[in-house]
């Protein structure tokens, strides 16, 4: 019996916290950017999909932008064909909650280049991933399942530069891109909370 | 941009001072010492003052942040060590657990100072980066410098409070208890649960604070499995990243009492229950621990079933066997339905000792059995109730059908209520306490170190024990027909069962001297007074007729004057009566050998010299305890045989429910008393527990007596 409900526990308990699993098919979801396009999962089936937990008022977050260091992973990736989905889940109460007309305004102000912002202030698409920081990345395969949970790169600081540190979204992005098996497709996300 | 510029503002001002303030954050580097001599060894340390709701982080910052880190420049001759952390505070939610500092907190450094260092003045400059949050995350840092004189005479500095202050909450080393890890099961996906046992002194809600590392992460979420009698487990969700499940967890051992938090750093090795620190303090084994939960539900029922026949509980059942008389040949509907309202009565009066047991747990103290009677305040007031219900038995006085708050045995004149039945049920579950029957201290001892569902559900499991017999008996009324046909024989038989009421009321009098002493003699001149107004409440106000007033107000006359000038005046029974004094331990002894008063040095002395030891828990309102322990170990032959045996005899009064005893108790995973320990002369042996008595004198006298014999084989 405490077997039992042990056992219903942590099944309940990977439900939630890991719906994202490693390996497994990533869930599909419907969202709408600060454009107010209806981005599909569905639709970019074929192609690598990075999501990315933001808030750029995280410091952690803040410190890749200001450094221009994630714009450049972002380029990097679409010139390859890689769809890079910002997932925006803080919730409309914070003070870090932005409006689609602010997000446009900071997309322009911090030249960013992902495919899409996704406005997830209901927090749907983070819970259903399992996003636990900003920023949590998660990198999709072209065949639809998840590859990649975890960090951005082994810096967790909100100071200096994130080019020198190991960047495991460019590696598993590029061993993906390479036909290869990904080597380090889990590690523990760091940042900020995500504010759901 | 706000933030950068605020912090190159910041980065400005702090340049070389010995604080500095962020947004939310003041940071001050301070020393221990004004004054160090060359080959001292000074503390250095980082005060950070956060205001209220913000926090910094712990070297294990958890789901979030990121431990403040701090970089030395120290002139030749002075070396840093590594940063000691004082105990963090875990911000919940589970699944998203932080560790931080809220307030303040300083990281002490020890700096060495080589013996070649020259005299003068030395700067000590450090550059700490935090992160600081409430809601949001901001980062600070800030450049902070003090200066040292070295000469040749130590000088304190003016911090040095401070600096004592927080090395008391600095963790403190594994050695002084012993604690093992392993795997329960399988992982099941990227998680896998480790337990986590520890044996160590204290009581309080134990947890684990986990270091931090790359490839593993041990979660927030704790379940707590155990923690009483010194020994603390619980199970945490290990989630693997990257490579094998590890083989050593490292991090804090804590435990949160209601004064602090201790807590000891301990590196854990995940290995099947290998012992990882000083094996030689290891406890004797106590039972064994896991038990299925089958058994132990069995045991809870059976338990509840035998506690039928115990003389606590027997007058009440009489009255339930007459109440299946009266009732038999009516409708037969009726009839399970009272069945069925008193085994809730019963469930829902378990439940409630549950919900206590639960509470008092949560709120970091010991919960057992029987524990209500070191109330004074409960043992009055049951006292009372019970006198009464013998009263009502005699017929001094009945329970108006309008209110059937006593319905025990006045209904059973009238229609037997459905209050009644329920209350009938608590009645019974009340003055069962007192009482354990056999198979319910193994049950229950099981049940207090369970998490919250399986408490609820052992004491289900006793409760359904307790009525079965009458849900039984209602829905097959016709096995009462060997009982002779209602009539005038049930009266008698109503006020033959008031004496054994009134012995209960008489020791449970009895009981309150252990708190109030000599002063309980006036609990009985109230308990008199309190008849008498019962007796004119029967006969002038309820079966009377003229002078119904005048009584009314003798009643109420008689009852006030008990209560301020007898309860109030003379017992003084709220006040909080005096607590035990060690000289009376050795009151509850049984008679005929020398009986000392336990403690583990006793037993560990007894061992040492290669004797056998008897250890009697015991306690004042335990009644199988002096019912049937005491007694046999005070006949002739129990007697003798310890004589013969040379065997140290050890007596723990467990009347006033002392921490040290419950805790030993729960080492054998019990929740009360009796329990009957021997340890063999081979002190290699783990101690035998002896099976529970049942309360009646003479036939516990065969257990001991083979018991002793197996301890000198």
């Amino acid at each position: 019996m405490k077997q039992l409900l042990t056992l219903v526990a942590t099944l309940a308990l990977v439900g939630t916290a890991f719906a994202a699993e490693i390996g497994k098919p990533a869930p599909d979801f419907t969202g709408t950017d600060i454009r107010g396009r209806t981005i599909k999962l569905a639709d970019f089936k074929g192609r690598i999909v990075v999501l990315e937990a933001s808030n750029s008022d995280c410091p952690f977050c803040a410190n890749h932008l200001k450094t221009g260091a994630l714009q450049e992973l972002q380029k990097e990736f679409i010139a390859k064909g890689v769809v890079w989905l910002m997932v925006n889940s803080v919730n409309p109460r914070n003070s870090s909650h932005r409006t689609p007309e602010q997000a446009r305004a900071e997309w322009d102000q911090k030249k960013l280049n992902a495919t899409a912002w996704i406005d997830d202030s209901s927090g749907a698409i983070g819970k259903l991933y399992g996003l636990k920081t900003t920023p949590h990345m998660i990198v999709i395969a072209a065949d639809g399942t998840v590859a990649y949970s975890g960090a951005l790169d082994d810096r967790p600081a909100p100071f200096g530069d994130p080019r020198t540190a190991r960047n495991y979204v460019r590696e598993a992005v590029t061993q993906l891109l390479a036909g290869q098996r990904v080597l380090v497709s889990q590690t523990k996300p760091y940042g900020c909370a995500v504010h759901y | 941009m706000r933030c950068l510029l605020k912090l190159l503002a910041v980065l400005f001002l702090g340049c070389f001072t010995a604080s500095a303030l962020t947004a939310h954050t003041q940071a001050k580097l301070i020393l221990s010492l004004q004054t160090a001599r060359a080959g001292d060894s000074v503390l250095a340390g980082i005060h950070l003052q956060m205001e209220p709701a913000w926090h910094t982080y712990w070297k294990n910052s958890g789901a979030s942040g990121i431990p403040t880190t701090l970089a030395w420049t120290l002139p030749a001759g002075i070396k840093a060590g590594p940063v000691q952390w004082p105990v963090p505070e875990k911000l919940p939610p589970d699944d998203f657990t932080t560790y931080v500092y809220q307030n303040e907190v300083v990281l002490l450094v020890p700096l060495q100072i080589s013996p070649e260092a020259k005299a003068g003045v030395a700067g000590i400059k450090v550059h700490v980066e935090w992160l600081e949050c409430k809601e949001a995350c901001v980062p600070g840092s800030a450049d902070l410098l003090a200066s040292l004189n070295l000469g040749a005479e130590q000088a304190a500095s003016p911090d040095a409070p401070l600096f004592a202050a927080w090395q008391k909450r600095l963790p403190e080393s594994s050695s002084k208890l012993v604690a093992h890890a392993a795997w329960e099961k399988p992982a099941v996906g990227d998680l896998r649960p480790l337990v986590i046992e520890w044996s160590g002194a204290g009581i309080g809600e134990p947890d684990f604070y986990p270091l931090g590392s790359d490839a593993f992460e041990v979660q927030g979420e704790t379940e707590r499995l155990l923690s009483s009698g010194g020994l603390f487990r619980l199970r945490k969700q290990v989630k693997r990243f990257s490579g094998d499940w590890p083989a050593k967890i490292s991090g804090l051992l804590v435990l949160k009492t209601p004064t602090g938090i201790v807590a000891y750093e301990t590196d854990l090795s995940s290995a099947p229950l290998a012992p990882v620190a000083n094996p030689s303090a290891t406890p004797e084994p106590a039972v064994s621990l896991t038990q299925p939960l089958w058994k132990m539900l069995l045991y809870a029922f059976l338990g509840g079933l035998i506690l039928n026949a115990m003389p606590c509980v027997l007058p009440v059942i009489a009255l339930k066997i007459l109440g299946f008389v009266r009732e038999a040949r009516s409708d037969p509907r009726h009839v399970r339905k009272l069945g069925w309202v008193y085994a809730l009565g019963v469930l829902v009066s378990f439940l409630s000792l549950a919900g206590v047991v639960i509470a008092v747990q949560a709120a970091g103290h010991k919960a057992g059995w029987g524990m209500q009677f070191s109330n004074a305040q409960f043992t009055v007031g049951l006292t009372v109730l019970v006198t009464l219900v013998a009263l009502n038995l005699f017929g001094l006085f009945e329970v108006n059908p309008g209110s059937r708050v006593l319905g025990t045995a006045g209904n059973l004149a009238a229609q037997s209520g459905l209050a009644g039945a329920f209350f009938n049920g608590v009645l019974a579950t009340i003055l069962a306490t007192p009482c354990t029957a056999p198979f319910l201290g193994a049950a229950l001892g099981f049940a207090f170190a369970q998490p919250v569902p399986i408490i609820l559900l052992m004491f289900a499991a006793v409760a359904a024990g307790l009525a079965a017999p009458y849900v039984v008996l209602s829905w097959k009324p016709a096995w009462l027909r060997f009982l002779p046909k209602p009539g005038a024989w049930m009266e008698h038989f109503k006020i033959a069962m008031g004496f054994p009421m009134l012995a209960t009321a008489l020791w449970l009098l009895n009981l309150t001297t252990i708190h109030y002493g000599d002063r309980s003699w006036w609990l009985g001149i109230f308990l008199v007074m309190m008849s008498a107004a019962a007796w004119i409440w029967g006969t002038f106000v309820q079966r009377g007729s003229a002078q119904r007033g005048l009584a009314v107000v003798i009643v109420i006359l008689f009852m006030a004057g008990g209560y301020f000038g007898i309860l109030e005046a003379q017992l003084h029974w709220r006040s909080s009566p005096d607590s035990a004094s060690d000289t009376r331990v050795l009151a509850h002894a049984p008679e005929g050998y020398a009986w000392s008063p336990w403690s583990p040095e006793a037993v560990a002395k007894a061992r040492a010299e290669g004797r056998p030891v008897v250890v009697d828990f015991t306690a004042k309102w335990c009644l199988t305890c002096n019912l049937s322990v005491a007694p046999a170990f005070a006949s002739k032959s129990v007697v003798e045989q310890l004589q013969k045996l040379n065997a140290v005899a050890l007596v723990a009064d467990y009347t006033l429910y002392p921490a040290q005893i419950t805790a030993e108790l729960a080492r054998f995973q019990r929740s009360g008393v009796p329990l009957v320990l021997i340890y063999p002369r081979d002190s290699a042996k783990p101690p035998e527990v002896l099976p529970e008595p049942l309360p009646y004198p003479a036939s516990y006298i065969p257990v001991l007596l083979g018991a002793l014999e197996r301890a000198v084989r």
